[in-house]
């Protein structure tokens, strides 16, 4: 396997034919001309009844419950508050233990979600996506995994306070509790989990696994080398699908938890729909959301950090 | 199908006491279901030699190659190399590395890790795995690109990293599943001589698998033809060429003329065969025990076909039309009809200009008794 420092007529003329071939070179074929693209005006018209969209039906609210948070309370006015503008809301929420209290409990129900549903999601995704050989037979399954989906979700959330209480009380786990809340909270965003992590195992180049696997790699540095790194992108999106349903979450916890459990959803809840505090409400609101951004921020950067595994 | 050995003693009564070189005996495949993918196929393959498996689609080709390379098994017969069964081993424990379509390197590694990757795996350590896989690289000709990742490489980069990657583990037989299918057609040319001339330098045992006739002619020291499960000729690339054995391998090797009758005349190994439109060829077949009224298939290589216009009818002629003159640059092939039979001429390139236009028109052909072979059914 000696080589040869004289540079190969073979290879150069290999060289040569890809050249021909390309008419360009590789990397000047690869960047992008921009001139090329058509004029700027006639993109943004055809991005203009979806950005009006997003802005009326996303944006508009999210800007209402900020303003909101910065008003007065006023119990006689009509709409609960009055247009002059305080920080005394935030002050309020910032003092609250309570809050800050379920904040770190949704939290950390969040984490142990996001880390339940990648644990029990995967080998699902894994044996839907790599095991089950005909596409057919992939998808039929599939649905079938979606078919908890088809009940409402107050149906599915009060089918699992009964079977809960049941088996958690042969362990001797109270019921309605936090472990309750978890467990029937991780049954029931699991295929947002799945479901990125299968489309991504789907599309594994299939022959690098062989590949790896006649080089001599065993299950696990197959699934390193090749699996993994051609998955991380289905794990970071159904991480952030399953941190930001569950860190907010209130229906669950109101169902399947019945007033013994609270989350920063139901705190909100209990502002706006208890007491009709709507300006406190929107800023333990506004902190919520500032919460799952730095929390999506998180798992973003922690998968830039990994994608040269 | 043991007589089909078109080798004679090389290819047949392969034996796994003899030791050298690789074997396979009666391999079959069945798939689940019941398609039967490769059916008792007998191959004896030297140490050295560059043998290319060659076929339609379907034909078992690559079946068989990966059976050998330990990635389908075999419902019966044994693959053995150099004295020792492989069937039981996994892909890594056996000698042989494949390169697969496509390449399949790791997308996230970069070229000198996908190189290093078989050495990890067999616990080579770093410095002596990275001397080796710059080694490889060098003799590829890619060490200077050894920290990109490979989208950032062209195709026929691609294919050398994935040579590197199989050659670093010292195999004694590198299999290849259409090893020059990605890449354009000039590059695909430049690349059976490189890969023909690393091989030769290696002197290691190279089995390829194409659907490329021109591919498999170009590159092969032998031949294989497969064709729907089974192997129809094994023989060097001049040998498949110009003296097919059955209807299969004188049509997918292309321009081929096959005259389809019965024998009218026999003497000795001396046959006579006429079509339906009384078309006659001779053809000197020692040990065919046809008689006359039997059915009989024969071809003729459309290059040596050639134009005769002075030539009276009879044995090994035919009067045609000119259907239509393709000019090929090198050469030209004139598609010609004698009654509802099509048949085909080559001639050099030169002579376009003696043809051109000339579609309608009557021309008479030619051709030798010894360029007439006698096919197998």
């Amino acid at each position: 396997m000696s080589s040869s420092s004289a540079p190969d007529p073979i290879l150069a003329e290999v060289e040569e034919a890809e050249e021909l071939a390309h008419g360009v070179s590789r990397e000047q074929a690869l960047g992008i001309d921009k001139s090329e693209r058509g004029g700027g005006w006639i993109t943004a018209a055809w991005a203009l009844p979806g950005g009006l969209w997003l802005g009326f039906f996303l944006l508009a609210p999210l800007v209402f419950i900020v303003l909101v948070s910065f008003w007065t309370y006023e119990l006689g006015a009509k709409s609960g508050f009055a247009t002059k503008w305080t920080l005394s809301n935030y002050g309020t929420i910032f003092h609250s233990s309570t809050y800050w209290h379920n904040m770190l409990g949704s939290f950390y129900t969040s984490l142990i979600a996001v880390v339940a549903c990648l644990i029990f999601g995967f080998p699902i995704a894994y044996f839907l996506a790599l095991k089950v050989q005909s596409l057919r037979n992939q998808i039929a399954l599939f649905i079938i995994a979606l078919a908890p989906f088809w009940t409402s979700f107050l149906v599915r959330s009060v089918a699992w306070t009964y079977p809960l209480s049941e088996v958690l009380g042969k362990f001797g786990v109270s019921t309605p509790s936090t472990t309750s809340v978890r467990l029937a909270m991780i049954q029931l965003y699991i295929l947002f989990m799945i479901t990125p992590l299968f489309f991504t195992l789907a599309q594994v180049d299939r022959t690098a696994i062989e590949a790896a696997r006649d080089l001599g790699g065993n299950w696990w540095r197959t699934f390193r080398a090749v699996i993994l790194p051609q998955t991380l992108p289905g794990i970071v999106i159904g991480s952030i699908f399953i941190f930001v349903l569950t860190m907010g979450e209130y229906g669950t916890v109101l169902v399947v938890g019945q007033n013994y459990v609270q989350s920063v959803g139901t705190i909100v809840n209990s502002y706006i729909v208890g007491a009709v505090q709507y300006p406190q409400g929107a800023a333990a609101a506004v902190l919520l959301v500032l919460a799952l951004v730095a929390g999506v921020l998180v798992i973003t950067r922690f998968s830039n950090l990994r994608e040269d595994l | 199908m043991g007589e089909m050995n078109g080798e004679g003693a090389a290819g047949a009564a392969p034996s796994a006491t003899t030791g050298s070189g690789l074997d396979l005996i009666g391999l079959t495949k069945v798939f689940p279901g019941g398609t039967v993918a490769v059916e008792d196929v007998d191959l004896h393959i030297d140490h050295g030699e560059y043998v290319v498996l060659l076929g339609p689609s379907g034909c078992g080709k690559t079946t068989t190659l990966r059976m050998i390379g330990g990635h389908d098994f075999p419902t019966e017969g044994d693959i053995v190399l150099d004295g020792q069964s492989l069937v039981g081993l996994a892909p890594h424990k056996r000698p042989t590395t494949t390169v697969f379509q496509h390449f399949a390197l790791f997308p996230h590694r970069t070229v000198l890790e996908n190189v290093e990757f078989g050495l990890k795996m067999h616990g080579v350590g770093k410095d002596e795995r990275r001397r080796q896989a710059v080694d490889a690289l060098e003799m590829v000709g890619l060490a200077e690109l050894a920290d990109r990742k490979p989208r950032a490489l062209s195709g026929g980069q691609q294919q050398r990293v994935a040579l590197a990657r199989v050659l670093v583990t010292k195999p004694k037989a590198l299999l290849l599943d259409e090893p020059l299918g990605d890449l354009d057609r000039l590059l695909q040319l430049r690349m059976r001589v490189e890969l023909r001339n690393l091989q030769r330098q290696l002197g290691l045992m190279f089995i390829h698998v194409t659907h490329n006739q021109e591919e498999a002619l170009s590159m092969a020291d032998r031949i294989v033809v497969m064709n729907e499960a089974r192997i129809q000729q094994i023989a060097d690339p001049l040998t498949i060429a110009t003296q097919p054995e059955t209807e299969l391998v004188a049509r997918f090797m292309g321009d081929n003329n096959i005259i389809r009758g019965r024998v009218v005349e026999h003497d000795g190994d001396r046959f006579v065969v006429a079509d339906e439109h009384d078309v006659r060829a001779s053809v000197v077949a020692p040990g065919d025990g046809r008689a006359v009224g039997d059915e009989a298939l024969v071809s003729v290589r459309a290059a040596a076909v050639v134009i005769d216009a002075n030539g009276a009818g009879g044995l090994n002629t035919a009067e045609c039309e000119v259907i239509f003159v393709e000019y090929l640059g090198d050469l030209v092939k004139l598609h010609l009809a004698v009654g509802g039979e099509r048949m085909l001429a080559k001639v050099t390139g030169e002579r376009y200009p003696e043809f051109r236009g000339r579609e309608g028109e009557k021309i008479r052909i030619a051709w030798k008794e010894e360029d007439v072979k006698l096919l197998r059914a």
